[in-house]
């Protein structure tokens, strides 16, 4: 039997086993996680998932190349290994003055991220909740004949970053999620809304609240009709909203910008949205998704606006993107996992809530299209900001919904969307993603259809 | 750790000691490399070793699956254990069958295994790819080029004595070329990647991908939008296969068809697509992306007819559904790693050619769209839409190929696009991605012949009426 080591011997034994190499430094990862799920369909488990993972991700650092080796084997060898593989490939890479590891102190403040009693409860506990979101989805309609898959998740994540300059930090959370796709039935048409949602508290979440919004958006695509090829105001809820804006995130990313590929690059200080666009990425709000007291480099994390009412205030950072712009880190180099680099992206990114209710907003619109569903939304392409996406919706006149809509496509570009939002409501929502969003309003968007 | 037939044995005998009627292991080590080239600079190489084991011990219909990262015979035990203990049936203990290995024909040659070609050698043709893409046209702005390679090595052994080895090589070369003319920024991409080893990756492979990648940036820079509307489509078998795979493929996994999740579901020997249509799935397509010996509950991979002249003949199962629907076991029970149970998915899906020649195709169109790229896509099953994102396309105006739009995405419904195509042509064009389903990644391969779609909603920009 090997040898095992707990997570902060792990760390210590890398970053002492980084020291001992002839390098400039290094940077040590681990992420130890534990997490259950529980599948139901149409109210029968069908599988119970209890899942362990636990690794490393090193970066070595030698006069200005920098390597990156992963390994899920902790032991004393395995250690060593996974050392010597990121300082042999760093050999390969092209030397960059600006890599860099941290070397100011972080703190752990308490973002209440961590919630006790998870590994007490017991799988009818985790199941119930499960069945309670079929069973609110039942009650929305009697034409709700069933499900694809209702999901319970929950799990805890132990974050462990530590530097060659004594940098060093630690964290614990947790998180429950739900999520459900019901399916709505009447004669030969049929229709199916997901939705879920995530929090760091159990009590958080909803199964209710989750199953009505399942079933309705079902249900509310059941009959719909073709549409005719227009150009029309769309109006997108807080979860469609949110969906939209995270394809703006990459645009942000300093280093799309300063490797041209982002439509942002040199618009610092200039209008690239409405004057009613305010976009903020909070990653300290506390027990927020995406919060966390650093970022995957072991940088403090911050508070910023991105957008103040139209004008470009800034981009999301990592330690090297920073110091070619010579800007303070703003601690956004994030971890996918143990087995995958930094890399930039937003923690709560989200578009702030204006004044009008969202009833107020849309009842002011002649002739509109609600959207209830998007297709294809991973094909936006971030370098040109073209989208062309597969939709469902409700056409709307004066705020009032007509009919549901099948089959169309809308189209354009994200820097023309972002100028063209003439509406922001005050219902802001975080969803699953971490993203937020209140409704809004885009003042035109072309439509294809029949 | 190598995992043996005894450690396999004594695994699925510790699963099965708390009751549970059937039980499976699932071993990896997984070997990844993975290097970027982008703004002139080798910036990110990333080496990794993944390793562990996933525990399925199921009862009727209920099942429980534990997984982790497995260093020894300990760590594997310890999962087992977990699985035993979540199953909590009262059967009694169940015996595990003799374990007894066999061997598998893998369909895909490795004639050099990436892991054996220094390192110089795979920088070297990511070099070659930024020079010539930036050679291409003044209007290329910027250049990306990723290599990855992945070697997986499985185990999957179960209760009824089965243990069964493979290793899958997988290649990956991307090239992203960015084009910028004036304020407008476009982007163009292009893959090679398949199943076979590093004899798949030649000068002259990384300088036609790298082509591909630049004229597209540099054409859609310049291109005109899409039109918004409704049109007649030609879909080249250059742009591959998307079209199959979303707006047909998923629907006929197993897994919707099950419990009336597709619009495909009770519709067996029933006629699903026009007389001309033909789908396949073949996971023992030599060196395609989406190729294996055996799916990752080992079972033997098929070449499977899903739909023969417009009948629908089956589905894509794996072993639950297989028995569920009373069907055969098509070998198509994926999973993206140790991490998860495995899934009914596509490994190469392909409409089969037709008789028609694809240059009479194109020229019966006298106005229409005509697509030589295709994407990234999304169905939705339950109803039968689809997206899928259009990455080269041009108008046809009077039987020719006219000018070069951008930006456009085609819509529709599986069965209706399926009942309407009217010329399917004598050619076979492939393409190759990462299919998600439920979380997880699979990589597959698509083909298809050229098609004629009399009328179908493509997404674009609205034009001002004339």
């Amino acid at each position: 039997m090997s040898e095992k080591l707990a997570n902060e011997a792990v760390v210590d034994r890398a970053v002492a086993s980084i020291r001992g190499l002839r390098v400039d430094g290094g940077e040590v990862f681990l992420r130890d996680g534990q997490s259950t799920s529980i599948e139901v369909r149409d109210g029968e488990v069908e599988n119970v998932i209890t899942r362990g993972e636990r690794g490393i991700g090193l970066r070595v650092l030698r006069a200005g190349h920098v390597g990156f080796a992963y390994s899920s084997d902790l032991s004393p060898d395995g250690i060593e290994e996974c050392v010597t593989s990121a300082r042999d490939i760093a050999a390969v890479t092209e030397p960059d003055p600006d890599v860099s590891i941290a070397t100011r102190t972080i703190e752990s403040p308490d973002l209440n991220l961590y919630e006790q009693g998870i590994d007490g409860r017991s799988v009818t506990e985790r199941t119930s909740v499960a069945l309670a979101v079929e069973r609110a989805a039942r009650n929305v309609d009697a034409r709700i004949s069933g499900f694809r898959k209702t999901t319970y998740s929950d799990g805890t994540i132990t974050t462990i970053v530590a530097t060659t300059a004594d940098v060093r930090g630690t964290y614990r959370e947790t998180y429950f999620s739900i999520g459900t796709s019901a399916v709505a039935t009447a004669d030969e048409d049929r229709q199916i809304g997901y939705h879920g949602e995530a929090k760091r508290q159990f009590a958080a979440i909803d199964p209710e609240a989750v199953g009505r919004r399942s079933a309705e958006l079902a249900v509310g695509k059941l009959g719909a009709q073709t549409f005719k090829t227009q150009s029309l105001p769309i109006v997108l809820d807080p979860y469609m909203g949110m969906a939209l804006l995270g394809a703006l995130v990459p645009l942000f990313s300093a280093d799309s910008v300063i490797k041209g590929k982002s439509l942002f690059a040199g618009k610092l200080g200039e209008q690239v949205a409405s004057d009613r666009v305010t976009i903020i990425d909070d990653a300290r709000m506390p027990g927020a998704l995406r919060t966390a007291p650093f970022d995957g480099e072991g940088v403090a994390t911050t508070t910023r606006t991105l957008v103040d009412t139209g004008i470009l205030r800034g981009y999301l950072s990592s330690l090297k993107t920073s110091k070619k712009m010579v800007q303070a880190p703003t601690g956004n180099a994030r971890r996918g996992s143990y087995a995958t680099p930094s890399r930039i992206g937003a923690a709560n990114f989200h578009l702030a809530p204006g004044a009008p209710t969202p009833d107020a907003l849309i009842n002011g619109l002649d002739r509109a299209l609600r959207i209830s569903s998007l297709l294809n939304l991973h094909t936006i392409d971030p370098i040109s900001g073209e989208f062309s996406l597969g939709a469902t919706g409700d056409y709307l006149e004066k705020g009032e919904r007509r009919y549901p809509v099948r089959g169309i496509t809308i189209a354009g570009n994200l820097t023309t969307l972002l100028a063209s939002i003439t509406g922001v409501a005050n219902d802001l929502v975080f969803g699953a993603s971490g993203l937020g969003s209140p409704t809004f309003v885009i003042s035109e968007l072309s439509i294809g259809g029949a | 750790m190598a995992v043996t037939e005894q450690d396999a044995a004594r695994a699925l005998r510790t699963a099965l000691s708390r009751g549970g009627e059937w039980a499976e292991l699932f071993w990896e080590r997984h070997n990844v490399v993975t290097l970027t080239l982008d703004d002139n600079k080798l910036e990110d190489a990333i080496t990794g070793v993944d390793q562990g084991a996933g525990i399925r011990v199921t009862v009727g219909d209920r099942g429980v699956y534990a997984n982790g990262n497995v260093n020894d015979g300990d760590d594997l035990l310890a999962i087992a254990g977990r699985a035993a203990a979540a199953i909590a049936d009262d059967g009694g203990v169940r015996e595990v069958t003799a374990i007894s290995a066999d061997e598998l024909p893998r369909p895909s040659t490795v004639a050099i295994d990436p892991r054996t070609v220094p390192i110089e050698r795979k920088v070297e043709l990511m070099k070659l790819a930024n020079e010539r893409a930036r050679a291409f046209d003044p209007r290329v702005h910027q250049v990306t080029v990723l290599y990855r390679e992945s070697v997986q090595d499985i185990v999957v052994a179960n209760s009824e004595g089965r243990f069964r080895k493979d290793r899958r090589t997988r290649l990956v070369f991307g090239v992203l070329v960015t084009a910028k003319q004036g304020d407008v920024l476009e982007s163009g991409y292009k893959a090679k990647a398949g199943t076979e080893g590093f004899e798949m990756l030649t000068d002259a492979v990384v300088l036609e991908t790298t082509g591909t990648a630049a004229r597209l940036a540099v054409q859609n820079v310049a291109a005109e939008p899409a039109p918004a509307g409704t049109y007649t489509v030609v879909l080249s078998s250059e742009a591959g296969g998307t079209l199959i795979h979303e707006s047909v493929g998923h629907g006929l996994e197993a897994d919707l068809n099950l419990k009336g999740m597709s619009v495909y579901s009770g519709r067996l020997g029933q006629k699903v697509a026009s007389d001309l249509i033909t789908v396949l799935d073949d996971g023992t397509d030599p060196g395609k992306r989406g190729t294996q010996a055996m799916d990752d509950e080992g079972t033997q991979t098929h070449r499977t007819v899903l739909i023969e002249n417009g009948i629908l003949k089956t589905y894509l199962s794996d072993k639950k559904h297989a028995r569920k629907l009373g069907i055969a076991e098509s070998g198509n029970g994926r999973r993206e790693s140790f991490r998860h149970l495995p899934i009914c998915r596509m490994t190469t899906t392909m409409i089969a050619p037709g008789t028609s020649d694809p240059a009479a195709i194109l020229a019966s169109v006298k106005d229409g769209i005509f697509v030589k790229g295709m994407g990234g896509g999304q169905v939705d099953v339950v109803s039968g839409n689809f997206a899928f994102e259009i990455t080269e396309c041009y108008r046809i105006r009077d039987g020719k190929q006219a000018e070069p739009l951008r930006g456009a995405t085609l819509v529709g419904q599986g069965p209706t696009l399926m009942s309407e195509i009217d010329m399917v042509g004598s050619d076979l064009g492939y393409s190759v991605g990462t299919c998600g389903k439920d979380g997880q990644g699979a990589p597959v391969a698509d083909a298809q012949p050229t098609l004629r779609i009399p009328s179908v909603v493509v997404g674009g920009k609205v034009m001002a009426q004339a």
